[in-house]
């Protein structure tokens, strides 16, 4: 029922505190989400941060050590390694839960190979080879574990605009509005008292005359 | 035909002719001025040698920057040798022919490969460097090709065809091209050393050279496996060692098991590989105080911590090893040793020449470049 269509009533003013306490309690409880929230994006800021410096050093590496195999195989001594891959390298895509906001999580498969899966033969690459694939398989773990903690900021920072939203409707808006409405119908109640009272006395004073006359 | 122990003229003539191309690679004082250079400078001054300016003249349309360079030399490597086989006479032609089959061996597997994993033709075409038996004629028609069977038929005069036969069951099996073709190489050093024990001049040399470099690639490979992060089994390394080097495979074998230094220590240094990789140690650090001892030490620090040799100083064996090549090929001027000196040479030209140009293109310092010159 809207606030406008609620009566001055004694069973409208419970209604209206009824749903004050209520306002004023998913307040509370969604300002503690959202300083929870905030604590959880803090710490995943950091460590996103940290995974960040981490992928891009390895990327450094990677580009390195293609370098390096590059030099010493050829491009194509490089790219006949590449060609070997029988496997490609996949993730598997889940979620947890934190604060009833659903977090990505990025699980590698195939993404660390041994020397066996990569598909190559030994006699007929180096070591340089190794090398790379190694670098490049550590830049592909770092990529996805970003990208899991990178997603998860971007949903948690989604869920906390979302939730900050709603504290701000709550906190200027309804809660407000909720309290104005109490004071109306209670100012509108003590009002209809008064003039009960008033007509009640009035009423007793004119029976008082009446049975004076008589 | 000549008397026996007498040197054929022809043979006389070819080596001379090696020897003569010998002296057309690049000095060093060149390389110190390609390292000076640009790109586009290198480009330039390749571009105005004899050797490879036609090269750089037929891929400059197609290629540019580093990518020009590589492909350049690639396909001049590839005439150089197409060019050797063609002067060189009788045994000398066998020996370069097998020697060559390396080239061949990457080739195939790159179309094998290709074809199964379904990689576009034109792709696989710009890896292939024709410098092996099978000629560029022949790797086009194998393009073409959809299926391994038709491949398989075509290549049934090559020499390692019953190595691709025998396999061929495999073909498409997760894992069968890394065996194949471990298969392949490990056939290719048995038909060379098989050529060296056919008692021709320099052979005994060329023997020693090959099993020198069998024992340095076992070596080199066993650390690879050692890296990796789950141990291997006995069959693994029997399927990845080299037979018929100066170490027995069962050594490799009993090195892979050991974890404590001195035992790994003594019987590294029980190797020929000890003085060779301390010598390589003592160029690249400008040491002359580091022995065996401290190169076995080198070694084990790697072994243990399962870290892969360090590549510098796997270019520093290299070089001592061409080194000793160049020296065997002067004791014994008519043989099939200037001929092996000539090949290996010219490959190394073409990996300095490439080493500069992508070192140069990944904007590496010149210091490191040159830490990979093969001189």
């Amino acid at each position: 029922m809207p606030v406008d269509d609620i009566k001055p009533t004694r069973s409208g003013l419970l209604l209206v505190k009824r749903r004050m306490a209520l306002a004023e309690r998913i307040h509370r409880l969604l300002k503690m989400k959202l300083d929870g929230m905030m604590l959880e994006l803090v710490k995943l800021t950091e460590q996103t941060a940290r995974e960040r410096r981490m992928l891009e050093e390895q990327y450094s590496r990677a580009r390195e050590m293609v370098a390096v195999a590059a030099m010493m195989e050829g491009a194509t001594g490089v790219l006949l390694a590449a060609l070997s891959v029988e496997t490609s390298p996949a993730y598997t895509a889940g979620h947890r839960n934190v604060f009833g906001v659903r977090l990505p999580e990025l699980e590698p498969v195939m993404v660390k190979k041994t020397l066996d899966q990569r598909g190559y033969g030994i006699l007929g690459t180096s070591s340089v080879i190794d090398d790379a694939a190694d670098a490049y398989e550590d830049l592909l773990e770092a990529i996805i574990a970003s990208a899991e903690l990178e997603g998860g900021v971007k949903r948690l920072l989604d869920d906390i605009e979302r939730t900050r939203r709603r504290v701000n409707a709550l906190e200027f808006r309804i809660i407000p509005d909720l309290e104005e409405t109490r004071r109306f119908i209670e100012d509108r109640r003590d009002e209809m008292e008064r003039q009960e009272w008033t007509r009640l006395r009035r009423i007793k004073k004119i029976k008082a005359k009446r049975a004076g006359r008589l | 035909m000549p008397p026996p122990g007498a040197i054929s003229p022809s043979y006389i003539y070819a080596c001379t002719r090696f020897r003569v191309r010998r002296t057309t690679l690049l000095p060093r004082e060149d390389y110190l001025r390609i390292m000076g250079m640009s790109i586009p400078e290198i480009v330039t001054y390749l571009g105005r040698r004899d050797y490879y300016g036609q090269e750089i003249v037929d891929l400059a349309h197609d290629f540019a920057g580093a990518q020009l360079i590589e492909e350049a030399v690639n396909r001049n490597l590839a005439q150089s040798f197409r060019h050797a086989m063609a002067i060189a006479p009788g045994d000398l032609r066998t020996l370069t022919g097998e020697y060559l089959n390396r080239w061949d061996i990457a080739n195939v597997m790159a179309i094998l490969r290709g074809t199964v994993h379904d990689v576009p033709r034109r792709q696989v075409r710009d890896l292939l460097i024709p410098a092996g038996e099978i000629d560029g004629a022949l790797l086009t028609r194998l393009l073409d090709f959809t299926t391994c069977e038709e491949i398989l038929e075509a290549l049934q005069d090559w020499r390692l065809y019953p190595i691709l036969a025998e396999y061929y069951r495999i073909c498409g099996e997760q894992g069968a091209f890394a065996r194949i073709e471990n298969e392949l190489y490990r056939q290719y050093y048995a038909g060379l050393l098989d050529l060296g024990a056919s008692g021709c001049s320099g052979c005994q040399e060329l023997n020693a050279y090959l099993r020198f470099e069998i024992d340095i690639t076992n070596m080199r490979n066993l650390l690879r496996l050692h890296c990796a992060e789950e141990a291997c089994d006995v069959r693994v390394i029997d399927q990845t060692m080299i037979p018929g080097g100066r170490i027995p495979i069962d050594l490799f074998r009993r090195l892979y098991g050991i974890e404590t230094e001195g035992e790994f220590v003594s019987a590294f240094l029980a190797t020929d590989i000890a003085p060779v990789l301390a010598q390589a140690v003592r160029e690249l650090r400008q040491d002359p105080n580091i022995s065996s001892f401290d190169a076995a030490e080198l070694i084990w620090q790697r072994w243990h911590q399962r870290r892969r040799p360090v590549h510098e100083i796997e270019r520093g064996v290299t070089r001592i090893r061409l080194h000793q090549l160049e020296s065997l090929s002067r004791r014994h001027p008519f043989s099939v040793l200037p001929v092996l000196a000539y090949l290996e040479r010219k490959k190394y030209e073409i990996a300095n020449l490439r080493a500069i140009a992508r070192g140069k293109a990944f904007g590496l310092p010149s210091e490191r470049i040159w830490q990979y010159i093969v001189l």
